[in-house]
């Protein structure tokens, strides 16, 4: 008996790679697709054009993941396709301090097996500012943040994947046709009408903590076109923390050919007071007395949002004595922030590349944390254990910077 | 003799001593790769029909299922009421068999009933559950 034999349709190349033609771990990767893919019932495999690796941080993934990466680069696995790679768990330029040291040796082999199969050096969790999704093309994405942003933001096709699926779609240039990947299912379930201005990203990650909290199915949001861009990110990083969502419609920003809008449609009204509530429910008041982390860079700073906060922090004098300011960006931009990496250097704030706290470990535990985005709340309360509070970026930099 | 239908997820020989968990379980989290144990239960499931209701947490999950060959603790198969994309990946990496039977709850009250073996029959297709001799063991 073939103990690979499939319903699923394959092309000629497709068979090839499962039968092992190409090598054993493209047929491993092949094995993992098509399996998956019977279980969710895929007729048949789609080629996709960049493939963002997730589950690649050594604190979560430990020896067994570290091992598996390493067998496939050890028996000549090679991507077909761009990829883009997910945060590691250590500053890789070494110049923080916050983060353990002992984790450096193992996330240090992840890395040399990940960029020996082809990746790209990114390690940030916003490869959509690598590489611009288009609509309606087919990617294979983990991260849940970037996945949203994906398809709701770009309109691209990607289910949200996790770490061994990403790496197998990578070997092979393709996933499993199902799920978000078919228009049939990017189908509206649910209108959510905002009654009041949202008005920065602390707020917009309350509404999106609670909408991925409450909300299953797609939901259509109004007016997200009068938000910036920073808080439809914080806003759809919050909804795919705490729920499962890969697609929230944003009306009048996702491209209208990438989703349809079912017959019967619920409405829900989120007003006001609902708020309110609601940012008392998830977010510890504000205080920074104690050893205070202040944590911006969840999911990572564009460029632009970079020099944002560094201009905003060059007029103060400097950091608190007892607050740690972290800013998390991607390796890949190095050359391009290195006069704002400088400027909020110079003001005592701690910058780390290819890195997040989300997927790494303290070396001391902070009591609390000082945040502006409602995903890094989410797993920082959730993951560690703190105390996190929520905040604007502006009224942040007022509370803990010295004038 | 009741036979419960099985769907072959990974192929493979799937017979023996059950240990069985009630609830869906995260193996990142719950379960030592290293001993082959499960947070809240006792003894190891080494060679044993692992038999889970299914998978929840995180995609290590996978990772971890794939450990348990490495340390060498890993069940002579799985057996689940339902098979997601985490407990798929994590038993192709280690080639562990994985069967799913839609009636886990029937299989379970089966072999508690009748203290039996887990057998899976290709040739039936399914599962069945075999009574222990008296004199055995």
């Amino acid at each position: 008996m073939n103990l690979w034999c499939t319903l699923m349709y394959l092309s000629r190349i497709e068979e090839k790679m499962l039968s092992g033609e190409y090598g054993e771990a493209i047929q491993l990767a092949m094995k993992i697709l098509v399996k998956v893919g019977e279980s969710l019932g895929a007729e048949r495999l789609v080629e996709v054009n960049h493939v963002h690796i997730s589950g690649v941080s050594y604190s979560n993934i430990g020896d067994p993941g570290l091992r598996f990466i390493e067998k496939l680069a050890e028996i000549g696995g090679s991507f077909r396709v761009f990829t883009t790679v997910n945060p590691t768990c250590i500053d890789l330029f070494g110049k923080t301090d916050i983060f353990s040291k002992d984790l450096i040796a193992g996330q240090m082999r992840i890395i040399s097996a990940l960029e020996k199969m082809g990746a790209e050096p990114t390690y940030t969790c916003i490869p959509y500012s690598i590489r611009k999704p288009l609509p309606n093309e087919h990617l294979a994405w983990g991260e849940s943040n970037a996945v949203a942003m994906a398809n709701s933001y770009y309109g691209a096709r990607t289910n949200r994947e996790g770490g061994p699926l990403t790496i197998a779609s990578a070997l092979t240039g393709r996933t499993y046709y199902a799920g978000l990947h078919i228009l049939e299912n990017r189908d509206v379930k649910y209108r959510v009408k905002i009654e009041y201005k949202v008005v920065d990203e602390a707020e917009a990650s309350i509404l999106g903590l609670y909408i991925g909290d409450k909300i299953n199915g797609i939901p259509l949001v109004e007016n997200a076109e009068t938000w910036n861009f920073y808080m439809i990110k914080e806003f759809l990083a919050s909804a795919a923390a705490t729920g499962n969502h890969a697609l929230i419609v944003l009306d009048n920003i996702t491209p209208r050919d990438t989703y349809i809008i079912g017959h019967s449609i619920e409405n829900i009204l989120i007003d006001q007071r609902e708020i309110k509530n609601l940012y008392n429910k998830y977010s510890s008041t504000p205080d920074i007395s104690g050893k205070t982390l202040v944590y911006i860079g969840c999911p990572h700073l564009s460029v632009g949002e970079l020099r944002h906060v560094a201009n905003m922090i060059s007029k103060y004098e400097s950091v608190k004595e007892n607050v740690f300011f972290l800013i998390t960006v991607p390796y890949s931009f190095t050359s391009e922030i290195e006069r704002y990496v400088e400027i909020l250097r110079s003001k005592g704030v701690i910058v780390a590349y290819g890195t997040c706290p989300i997927v790494s470990k303290f070396k001391d535990k902070p009591d609390k944390v000082l945040t502006n985005s409602g995903k890094a709340l989410f797993y920082l309360s959730k993951l560690h254990g703190l105390e996190v509070s929520l905040l604007g970026l502006k009224d942040i930099i007022r509370r803990v910077m010295t004038q | 003799m009741k036979i419960f239908k099985a769907k072959e997820i990974v192929s493979g020989e799937c017979f023996g001593e059950p240990f069985i968990v009630e609830h869906k379980i995260s193996f990142f989290g719950e379960v030592d790769p290293s001993k082959g144990i499960i947070k809240g239960y006792d003894g190891s499931f080494k060679n044993k029909v692992l038999l889970i209701p299914g998978t929840r947490g995180s995609t290590v999950g996978s990772y971890i299922i794939y450990a348990l060959k490495e340390y060498n603790t890993a069940p002579k198969c799985i057996i689940a009421g339902e098979a997601e994309p985490i407990l798929i990946v994590g038993c192709i990496l280690s080639n562990i068999p994985l069967l799913e039977v839609t009636d886990f709850n029937g299989l379970i009250n089966c072999i508690r009933s009748d203290n039996g073996y887990v057998i899976y029959r290709r040739d039936l297709g399914g599962v069945v559950v075999e009574k222990r001799h008296s004199n055995s063991h």
